[in-house]
């Protein structure tokens, strides 16, 4: 499902050229959840966002759902590829202000042109628990609560990868439980594939496989989770 | 297309699209209230003054012209008529006068009215008619030098007619002193029975027409050709000097305003349209993570722009429509003409004004947007991006400079405010940079609201200086205007002032001068002191014979002759509004014979200091030397005199005397027992013509005064606009304070002196652009004497700390009463 063949990422500062990503070649199956650990400033964003084609690799090969290399596409391929086949869930949940939650968990749909996007997005919210919610901006919702938002919205678009950035990290350890319950449920009940970025053990220790990133270099590839995050 | 629709209404349902839609529909709507009330306006001012040619264009000409011509204006829809004048001896029983008769034909006067009386000097009404075949009307001071009143005859060359009625006022009697004489009306189809018309009579011929002014634009453009050489067509601009002036200026006025208003609006919209693309950048990123194509996001904000633009136009002009209708309703009472109703160009204006400037100040920022980096969802750092750039300001730029191009049809007025605004904007920018970096060293050792202040401002730099910019502008551009007002009305009002003489005496003889002072005096009329008056001329510069000098005026028509006889005084006082240009005044110890010339008489003809003169004045020589060269406000209603000499010179000439004086309307009476006490004497009225004048200066010093507030108003908007665009940062800070436990009064005191400080110094820079820009436009644009105002550089930072902090703290007072917490959610 991603395939990645020694990836770097260099970036210029003003100190001269510092490089974030060195050497990262990885294979993640369809259907499997990996978790990306490791300390703060290891890398473990910077990866998540070449994986997704947010971002580009200054060396290296990235081919998503087999053989769609998106190093070679434009921005405008790799956004309909996003659109297609990949869902977010963000640390600082990045809802859209100015719109309802039931309009946020429309906007994939919309943006494809599906003639069901609102039915859709209804049920996705009933889904995690916001039914009577449908109607409230961001700002009068709770954290744990935009959260679910966001999930749903991440489902919106039925995809094959899902990708997140420490989707607890901004919430208590009772809610950030329940919202890994339901990221695990959806990601069950969708058959996708799962990576997460994550500083909490037990998070990481749900998933199927755990890769730890240390300055920027791949350590180990484990499947025994304990090890790599002691 | 669909979607774009539905996040234009989400966006304006959720209050993001606020700002930006009222910038551009205040935008908008002032613009079209501005042209559409300046338009109405003036044509009523038009309307008004085309009473001083008593139509809207006349053809004036020493001969008949042919009838093929006239007939033209028959195909145009004009409405004419014709006028004969030319100077005859009048006789009564008694005695006999030399009078300036009109012969006018019906429908005389298009515009204006004759104002007529029953009795001389007495009270007038307007007259519907001219004088109707067989009968004559008389000046009121006719009467008085010819023995006889209104019902008796008079001898008109080879006829007698009746007198009708007094004539008090005729619309185009004009203010010059070439038409000394006392007006005689009578109808033109008397005149061939005069027989006073020979081959050689000095006649003057006036053509008279009126109608709608782009009916009047084709037919000039189609007659002027065909018109012989020594024949003049004008309009009233050209046609009355006297407030020609004050008219071109007062439309240049309301023009620069109208020009200021656009760009105060491209401001405003800029401004607005930028916060709009910095709060969206993030969404962008994130719709781009759902999947959205940067061609995709284009399309979505092209619909939001273009139905952003559609509704803001609409309703701005619906607005200026309907602001303007308010307006003339308000200020109908202190308009004394109608209003004619508005034409459709305005609104096309205002339209054409809203999408242009939603083209060049609003699209370039929304389209930067495609350009937000995804990333931007996961790396907040890449929160300096700016949606701004070079491509958006040049943008701006190239669609402010096409506008004020279009708008105001004038290369070099356009020009002149471009560049000028170019280099303000420049040199501002990096004065303001400098003051916020230097801000620094006076804070640290302040107390701590004001340590916080500075910190406010030092952090965000750039912002600061671009957002002490865009005060300091939209100051200096109130400021300019306000400034360039009050030099206008103050020369307006200097032009005439309230008890300046209004009637002028001429023809005195030396031994009546003791008795008419004595008159005026027991009359309690003030008099100014008199003046000799003859008429002579040069016959010789420089000891060469003016016969054998090529006239070098021989091909201006309009410049004044050498040659010509003129009336020539002498004087010890310069008279007023004269000012001397080279040379000096006489010295009251001087014994040389002395000469002072007017400064276009001089230079038309040659003439320099040190030239020598010889005049023949009653048939006998007189030698002078050019001392001095003088310039003189034709247009100030007073005797005026191309050449002066030095006192005593005209004492062994038998030279008459003149003099003015001032009557009220109570006053006027005694005309009739001086003019009968000293029948040689002639008077001038000028009442009528001086309370003409006026009532036109009011009404454009209304248009101006108007135009001020509606720029004042537009002004107010860009800086309200450009404190909400900077809100959010604000808030964030006062947050992270508030957390921090600081009490609301510090945050409070110290976001009162970020402001202040902010509105200080873009007050100064206000005050520096101002002075600057007022200097380039009263010299090259309005003609006017540039006097350095230094009050400006203390007013323009007070009024700058004064307003801005106003404004900032209202507009963020609501914020910082609500909790921290809320303000956070508010801003995520
Ligand atoms: N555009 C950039 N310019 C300069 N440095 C960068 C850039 N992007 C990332 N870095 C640096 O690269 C390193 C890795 O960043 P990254 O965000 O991937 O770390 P991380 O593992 O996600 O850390 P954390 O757990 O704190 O989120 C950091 O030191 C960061 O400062
Ligand atoms: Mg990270």
């Amino acid at each position: 499902m991603i395939k990645t063949t020694d990836i770097c990422k260099i970036v210029d500062t003003s100190e001269g050229s510092l490089v974030i990503l060195e050497g990262i070649t990885l294979e993640i199956n369809q259907g499997q959840s990996v978790a990306i650990v490791g300390a703060s400033g290891s890398g473990k964003t910077t990866l998540l966002s070449l994986l997704a084609g947010l971002d580009s690799p200054t060396q290296g090969t990235i081919i998503l759902g087999g053989d769609q290399n998106i190093t070679l596409m434009s921005e405008a391929q790799r956004a309909k590829l996003r659109g297609a086949m990949v869902g977010f869930v963000f640390q600082t949940f990045q809802l859209l202000s100015s719109l309802t939650a039931l309009e946020n968990v429309m906007l994939p749909g919309e943006l494809r042109g599906d003639a069901g996007a609102g039915d859709n997005a209804t049920r996705l919210l009933e889904r995690v628990g916001l039914g009577h919610r449908l109607t409230h901006y961001p700002r009068q919702l709770s954290g744990g609560e935009q959260q679910r938002v966001a999930i749903a919205r991440a489902f919106a678009s039925n995809p094959k990868i899902l990708f997140a950035d420490e989707p607890t990290g901004n919430l208590d350890a009772k809610t950030g439980s329940k919202i890994i319950d339901l990221l695990f449920d959806l990601n069950a009940d969708f058959g996708t594939t799962l990576v997460l970025v994550t500083h909490d053990a037990r998070l990481a220790g749900r998933c199927e496989r755990s890769i730890l990133i240390e300055a920027g270099q791949l350590v180990t590839e484990a499947g025994d989770v304990s090890r790599a995050i002691a | 297309m669909r979607l774009a629709l539905k996040l234009l209404i989400r966006d304006w349902r959720g209050g993001e699209l606020t700002l930006l839609l009222a910038a551009l529909i205040i935008a908008v709507g002032t613009v079209t209230t501005i042209t559409l009330f300046v338009d109405r306006l003036q044509q009523a001012l038009l309307l008004e003054s085309a009473s001083f040619i008593a139509a809207d264009r006349v053809i004036s000409s020493s001969r008949p012209i042919q009838p093929e011509l006239l007939t033209r204006a028959d195909e145009y829809g004009l409405s004419r008529t014709a006028t004969v004048s030319f100077l005859s001896m009048v006789f009564s029983e008694e005695r006999a006068q030399l009078a300036a008769v009109k012969a006018v034909d019906t429908g005389y006067p298009l515009r204006g009215k004759l104002i007529i009386a029953d009795e001389p000097f007495g009270a007038g009404r307007p007259a519907a008619v001219g004088p109707k075949p067989g009968s004559v009307w008389m000046e009121s001071r006719l009467f008085p030098s010819l023995d006889t009143r209104p019902g008796a005859s008079v001898d008109v060359g080879a006829m007698t007619l009746p007198i009708a009625h007094v004539l008090l006022k005729e619309p185009d009697r004009g203010g010059g002193f070439d038409t000394v004489a006392p007006r005689v009306i009578m109808h033109l189809s008397d005149v061939g029975g005069t027989e006073i018309i020979q081959p050689g009579s000095r006649v003057t011929y006036r053509y008279l027409f009126s109608g709608a002014e782009t009916q009047l634009q084709a037919w000039e453009a189609s007659v002027r050709p065909d018109l012989p050489a020594d024949t003049r067509l004008y309009g009233v601009k050209e046609g009355a000097e006297e407030i020609g002036d004050a008219l071109s200026k007062a439309e240049r006025f309301l023009l620069l305003g109208g020009l200021l208003g656009v760009v105060l609006a491209g401001v405003a919209i800029a401004l607005a349209a930028n916060r709009y693309a910095h709060r969206h950048f993030d969404h962008v990123a994130i719709l781009k993570t759902l999947g959205a194509t940067p061609a995709r996001i284009d399309q979505i904000y092209l619909v939001i722009f273009i139905g952003l633009g559609l509704v803001a136009t609409l309703s701005g002009a619906g607005l200026g429509l309907l602001v303007q209708a308010g307006v003339a309703e308000v200020l109908r009472p202190l308009l004394p003409v109608a209003l004619p109703a508005p034409s459709a160009k305005p609104i096309v204006l205002g339209l054409t004004t809203g999408m242009v400037c939603l083209l060049s100040f609003a699209l370039p920022p929304l389209l930067t947007l495609r350009n937000a980096d995804p990333v931007r969802v996961i790396r907040r750092d890449l929160e300096t991006a700016n949606p701004s750039s070079l491509v958006a300001y040049g943008f701006g730029g190239f669609g402010t400079f096409g506008l004020m191009w279009w708008y105001s049809q004038d290369l070099r007025l356009t020009l002149l405010l471009f560049i000028g605004g170019l280099v303000a904007v420049v040199i501002l920018g990096m004065l303001a940079l400098l003051l916020v970096r230097s801000g620094r060293q006076v804070g640290l050792q302040a107390g701590s609201a004001w340590r916080l202040a500075i910190a406010g401002l030092q952090r965000r730099q750039l912002e600061s200086a671009l957002q002490i910019l865009a005060f300091g502008l939209a100051l200096m551009l109130l400021l300019t205007l306000f400034l360039v007002r009050t030099s206008l009305l103050s020369e307006w009002q200097n032009q005439i002032p309230a008890d300046a003489p209004n009637h002028f005496a001429m023809n005195i003889l030396p031994d009546e001068r003791g008795d008419i002072r004595a008159f005026l005096d027991a009359a309690k009329v003030s008099v100014t002191p008199e003046y000799p008056m003859i008429r002579g001329r040069i016959t010789e510069l420089n000891e060469v014979l003016i016969t054998e000098l090529t006239n070098k005026a021989g091909s201006e028509r309009r410049a004044p002759r050498l040659s010509s006889t003129r009336n020539l005084t002498a004087t010890a006082v310069l008279p007023k509004d004269n000012k001397i240009l080279s040379g000096a005044w006489f010295s009251p110890t001087s014994e040389v014979s002395e000469v002072s010339v007017e400064a276009e008489f001089a230079q038309s003809n040659g003439l320099d200091l040190g030239d020598e003169l010889v005049f023949e004045i009653e048939g006998r020589p007189l030698t002078a030397l050019v001392t001095s060269i003088r310039s003189v406000a034709w247009d100030n209603l007073q005797p005026n005199f191309y050449l002066i000499f030095s006192p005593q010179m005209l004492q062994d000439f038998p030279s008459t005397f003149m003099t003015s004086f001032y009557l009220n309307g109570d006053q006027k009476a005694l005309l009739s027992p001086l003019l009968r006490q000293f029948p040689t004497m002639t008077v001038l009225e000028v009442d009528a013509l001086i309370e003409q004048i006026r009532t036109i200066v009011a009404q454009v010093t209304l248009a101006v005064e108007f135009m001020l507030v509606l720029i004042l108003l537009s002004g107010a908007m860009v800086l309200l606009a450009s404190i909400q665009a900077s809100l959010d940062e604000r808030m964030k800070q006062f947050v992270i304070l508030r957390t921090l436990g600081a009490s609301n009064q510090l945050v409070r005191t110290s976001l009162a002196m970020e402001f202040a400080v902010l509105g200080a110094f873009a007050g100064l820079l206000a005050a520096l652009g101002a002075e600057l820009t007022v200097y380039g436009l009263e010299r090259e644009i309005f003609d006017l004497d540039y006097s350095p105002s230094p009050w400006l550089w203390a007013l323009g930072p007070i009024l700058g700390a004064g307003l801005i902090s106003v404004i900032g703290m209202l507009a963020t007072r609501r914020v910082l009463d609500q909790s921290p917490v809320s303000v956070l959610r508010a801003l995520a």
